[in-house]
């Protein structure tokens, strides 16, 4: 039974990564509708830059800012350059996807290309382990919590009260109309890819802080568990995102502490798949909305 | 022509088949009845793991040198296991379908089936008494090989035709289903839900049906896989072969029976053959990466040129409708 | 319907035509011209999950042809490597092995395949009289009758009990095992767990990891709950720097002993940064073959390595005590010996070679590089080559397992620190 209490600190800790990036990959469909499949390797590619960066000496909190801005930027990028011209040629939801996968392709073979197929990390200093309440943090795991409910606070503070975080709404939940009313679709588009992004980026560099070394295929393999986040929480939902990362996190830790780890990973898609069956729209949706991607 | 070169054409031809296959069950779910099946690996998977138990045998205990552990086993002769294979792809589409019946919508309905791969993948290589885990199954007697007495080429040429004919098979089945009243209902079903189930239909059980055919046609291309390979392991079946599949079917032209089959020999064998050819330089495993990056951008390129597929599904004209909408102005929607 | 028949109808064509043509028997590379360049595969993982393999062959076949190139080639005949991407499954290897038969015309030999495509290719390759030099550990092959099926490296079951038998010498009687859930390490497991408890310990955990997760330290808090004394080990890199950082962190770490797998230069590259050198050094052993970084055979294989420039991957020093990579360096000389020996270069007459070029024997000489080894020939001298991967002795089964040596990793260089001899683990493994 004393292992369930850590277990639980450890859940925290992968809440906190899965939260931040859950946030982000649905922050991109809520208000573009695309299922960016390429999001983990963005995240690989932004732990990469961080790995340059801390390489050249440079401090890792910095690292962290220039893997979150390399994040931004590409994402924008990314939208403007390749989604959004195949949009306009027509293709529809499901060759998105695959225009998605294509480029999660390139970018991570990118990668090995660049950087070869070797384990990398990042330079940082040691951390010390810390006792709260009967679980066990290090002050880099610490960091990371922190991080993650800044950034949280952040987000909820943009969608709740500025204006762009409105007009982010809108267009999430009708493009046409928001226009209609005057709301400038594009740019808003444009700023939440680039705020989707940073935080993509983000959870790349606190990702691979945390599992300590890395290569081409670390950001794919998170990608799995950042859909189920984001869909158990309902797609387009940011708050639900981060429930979704908590029930996620903590589940796969407190069942890998009581039952065998080897299922680690798909406890936690048992879970939700059960509950998508029970409640079809995703733990936080308000209604099931209409608004599906056509296929 | 070599030996080699038809070793190498054969084996070509016989994935070729396969993937022919497999698209064409894909199709059935997801160009014909809509529905988004990310886990339509699965499937094939199942039936590449029926077929191999179904010609091992029981399995032999490590003191009698067996090295592989699974549950069932028969010997049964050619072309049994195949048709079982089906069936069990047919029967796991059908619990599947059965549980989630079109209660999701249909992107929650992907990531589920994604998520469901997943946990199909981990079932399969951490419980090693099932289909003996990650090592997976090994030394499937090849079809018919011990009836006929053929040198290792002309066996090849044999199982190109084995696999030609059981292809005219699933197409004459996948032909009926598309062009017959069934199929010009599940397009209807797919095209507009609600019209037509005001119109009566039984869209849920309709669905089903579609589904259930897909899954028991992704059962027999993975039959035809395995007695092929003769080895069938996780590491064949991951999440992304799926993906490789609907790529096929979109660059192809989802909901038509050409174009997936153009797109299967554009895709898993066009794409993933013709890289291996790209000449080797720069320093070790640059090429092989390399080899992926064009793969993505051979995707890329061939939607942008063909954003419905390189043969779309073709309108189909009524006559009278047509005069209809040309009243009404009510647009024909095709769909994907 | 009608594009069917056109399929079905076309397909039968193409049979018939191909039948008219074949020439029965399936050999391929026999036949090279004059002054062609024999090229030796290496089939492995370039791409995916494993795709460290890949450089990891190639920093042991380019060091072998550069020397003998140098050395005026074997019969005329200079020698290349040339890789091909299996791309670490079954079903995209078989193609890969068939393309890569069909487009090199004087094939000599393979390096590989590995065990994320051996069941399927090996007999490919086999009837396509194609030697291969395994380095794949399945416990499939310890009996296998495939006459071109060769093995250097060990087979997973003979790890289990050289790692069982070198924690009983060191009075460890408590032992977690954590094994990544891949074919690889499973196939450990069985071994060391029956070994370990014959010689009187108990095994406290025992259960295999998912590979490359975020966090392991449930599983870590569960292992410490057992207090073992020592843990044994094989997972992948990232695994390894996960966990063992993790462990390091929550309670500090334990002696830990891996396999050849956790000697191999990316996992200590990634492990030595997770947890420091010095607890590196401290903490850590691995059991890989006998297969000390001194001697001859070694010294000519680590100058030929760094002599390699770009045509390794950089840097060139990781391989210089990576185990694999001395074994493929060993085969593509053994096969070049073997060549010589038999004078010719089709791998149907020199494949029986390569057990006569390594085998010991009376009145042999003993060799330690190629150059040596054609000398010898040539002066009419039976020879023994040693490669710097140590002795081969291929039993009735073509594999070939001599002792185990335990290194540590000190000053970013693996160094011996004690060994266990084939004599030993073949009583424990009755």
């Amino acid at each position: 039974m004393n292992t369930i209490v850590p277990a639980i600190g450890f859940g925290i800790v992968t809440a906190s990564i899965l939260a931040v990036a859950g946030v982000g990959f649905t922050l991109q469909f809520g208000v573009t509708n695309v299922l960016n499949l390429a999001y983990g390797d963005i995240m690989t590619a932004a732990a990469f830059i961080a790995y340059l960066v801390t390489s050249a000496g440079v401090s890792v909190w910095l690292a962290l800012v220039a893997g979150a801005a390399f994040g931004s930027v590409f994402s924008v990028l990314l939208n403007r350059c390749i989604y959004t011209p195949f949009v306009r040629r027509g293709t529809r939801l499901f060759g998105m996807i695959i225009v998605t996968i294509a480029v999660s392709l390139i970018v991570q073979n990118g990668l090995l290309a660049i950087f070869g197929a070797s384990f990398f990390s990042l330079k940082m200093s040691r951390p010390a382990p810390v006792h709260i309440a009967g679980m066990v943090f290090t002050t880099v795991q610490l960091a990371i919590i922190a991080i993650a409910v800044v950034a949280m606070l952040l987000i909820h503070l943009l969608l709740r009260y500025t204006k762009l975080g409105k007009a982010m709404r809108a267009t999430a939940a009708d493009p046409d109309l928001a226009r209609n009313c005057g709301i400038a679709t594009d740019r808003v588009i444009d700023l939440a890819w680039a705020i989707s992004g940073a935080l993509c980026g983000l959870a790349g560099v606190i990702l691979v802080m945390n599992v300590t070394a890395f290569t081409d295929t670390t950001g794919s393999q998170f990608l799995i568990p950042i859909v189920a986040v984001a869909v158990l929480g309902g797609i387009g939902q940011p708050y639900g995102a981060m429930l979704g990362a908590l029930v996620i996190g903590l589940t796969s830790e407190v069942a890998a502490a009581i039952f065998n780890p080897e299922y680690k990973d798909v406890v936690a898609f048992v879970i939700l798949v059960i509950v998508l069956l029970a409640r079809p729209q995703g733990i936080l949706s308000e209604v099931a909305t209409r608004k599906e991607v056509a296929a | 022509m070599s030996v080699a070169w038809q070793f190498y054409i054969s084996t070509v031809l016989i994935y070729l088949g396969v993937d022919v296959m497999a698209c064409w069950g894909l199709n059935l779910q997801f160009g014909v009845a809509g529905l988004v099946n990310f886990a339509f690996i699965i499937f094939q998977a199942a039936g590449a793991y029926t077929a191999a138990v179904l010609t091992l045998g029981p399995a032999q205990p490590a003191s009698q040198g067996g090295f592989q552990q699974y549950v069932g086993g028969a010997h049964w002769p050619f072309p049994l296991p195949i048709l079982a294979a089906g069936l069990v792809g047919g029967l796991l589409a059908a619990l599947v379908s059965g549980l989630t019946a079109r209660r999701l919508r249909s992107d929650y309905e992907a990531m589920v089936m994604l998520v469901v791969s997943l946990i199909a993948t981990s079932v399969a290589t951490n419980q090693v008494r099932l289909v003996n885990g990650p090592n997976g199954l090994a030394l499937v007697p090849k079809p018919l090989a011990t009836l006929v007495n053929l040198s290792p080429i002309d066996y090849q040429w044999l199982f190109v035709g084995i696999t030609a004919a059981i292809c005219v098979c699933v197409y004459w089945l996948v032909h009926i289903v598309t062009s017959s009243p069934l199929g010009r209902t599940l397009r209807a079903v797919r095209d507009n839900e609600q019209a037509a189930a005001a119109l009566g239909k039984n869209v849920t059980g309709l669905r089903m049906l579609a589904f259930i055919l897909g899954g028991v046609i992704a059962g027999i291309s993975g039959a035809v896989f395995v007695e092929f390979i003769s080895a069938w392991s996780p590491g064949s079946w991951l999440y992304p072969e799926t993906f490789v599949y609907f790529t096929a079917v979109i660059v192809g032209g989802s909901g038509n029976n050409l174009g997936v089959m153009v797109g299967a020999l554009l895709v898993p064998v066009g794409f993933l053959e013709a890289t291996r050819f790209l000449p080797p330089f720069g320093p070790p495993g640059f090429i092989d990466a390399l080899q992926w990056i064009v793969v993505g951008a051979l995707a890329l390129i061939f939607l942008w040129f063909w954003p419905r597929g390189v043969i779309p599904e073709r309108r189909r004209r009524f006559p009278l409708a047509a005069k209809n909408a040309a009243q009404h102005e009510v647009p024909v929607r095709t769909g994907e | 319907m009608r594009l069917a028949v056109i399929a079905l109808a076309a397909a039968l064509a193409l049979s018939s035509v191909a039948a008219c043509s074949s020439s029965g028997g399936g050999s391929s590379g026999g036949s090279s011209s004059p002054a062609s360049t024999l090229v030796v595969g290496e089939f492995n993982p370039f791409s995916g999950p494993d795709a460290a393999f890949g450089p990891e062959m190639v920093g042991g076949c380019i060091p072998a042809i550069r020397l003998i190139n140098a050395d005026g080639g074997v019969l005329g005949h200079k020698m290349s490597c040339v890789q091909e991407d299996t791309r670490g499954d079954p079903a995209d290897a078989v193609p890969a092995a068939q393309k890569m038969m069909a487009t090199e015309t004087s094939l000599v030999g393979v390096l590989g395949p590995s065990s994320d495509e051996a069941l399927a290719t090996v007999p490919l390759l086999n009837t396509g009289h194609v030697p291969m030099f395994v380095d794949t550990g399945q416990a499939a092959f310890d009996h296998t009758t495939d006459a071109y099926f060769w093995r250097i490296t060990p087979a997973d079951d003979v790890k289990g009990y050289a790692m069982a038998l070198w924690a009983h010498q060191a009075g460890y009687t408590r032992a977690a095992a954590v094994f990544g859930n891949d074919a690889g390490a499973q196939s450990d497991v069985p071994t060391l767990v029956s070994a370990f408890t014959g010689l009187g310990g108990t095994i406290v955990y025992n259960k295999p990891f998912a590979l490359d997760q975020s966090s392991y330290r449930s599983e870590i808090e569960s292992i410490l709950a057992t207090h073992p004394q020592v843990i044994f080990t094989e997972v992948d890199p990232q695994t390894g720097a996960t966990f063992l950082s993790e462990l390091q962190q929550l309670k500090g770490l334990l002696p830990v002993i891996g396999t050849e797998v956790s000697l191999q230069a990316p996992w200590l590259k990634a492990v030595n940064t997770a947890i420091g050198a010095g607890s590196m050094a401290k903490y850590f052993e691995g059991m890989q073959p006998y297969a000390p970084p001194s001697g001859p055979a070694w010294q000519t294989y680590n100058q030929a390595l760094l002599a390699s420039g770009s045509q390794v991957a950089k840097p060139a020093s990781q391989w210089s005590s990576d185990p694999y990579s001395m074994t493929y360096y060993d085969a593509v000389n053994v096969m070049a010996l073997a060549m010589l020996a038999a004078h010719s270069v089709s791998p149907a007459v020199f494949d029986k070679d390569v057990m006569t070029v390594t085998e010991p024997g009376s009145g042999k000489t003993v060799v330690t590089s190629f150059a040596a080894g054609k000398a010898a020939l040539a002066a009419g001298k039976q020879i023994q080559y040693v490669g710097a991967g140590g002795p081969i002795v291929f039993n009735q089964w073509h594999n070939s397992t001599g002792a185990f040596e335990a290194a540590k990793y000190v000053s970013g260089n693996v160094s011996l620190v004690g060994s266990v001899s084939a004599a030993q683990i073949a009583a424990i493994s009755k």
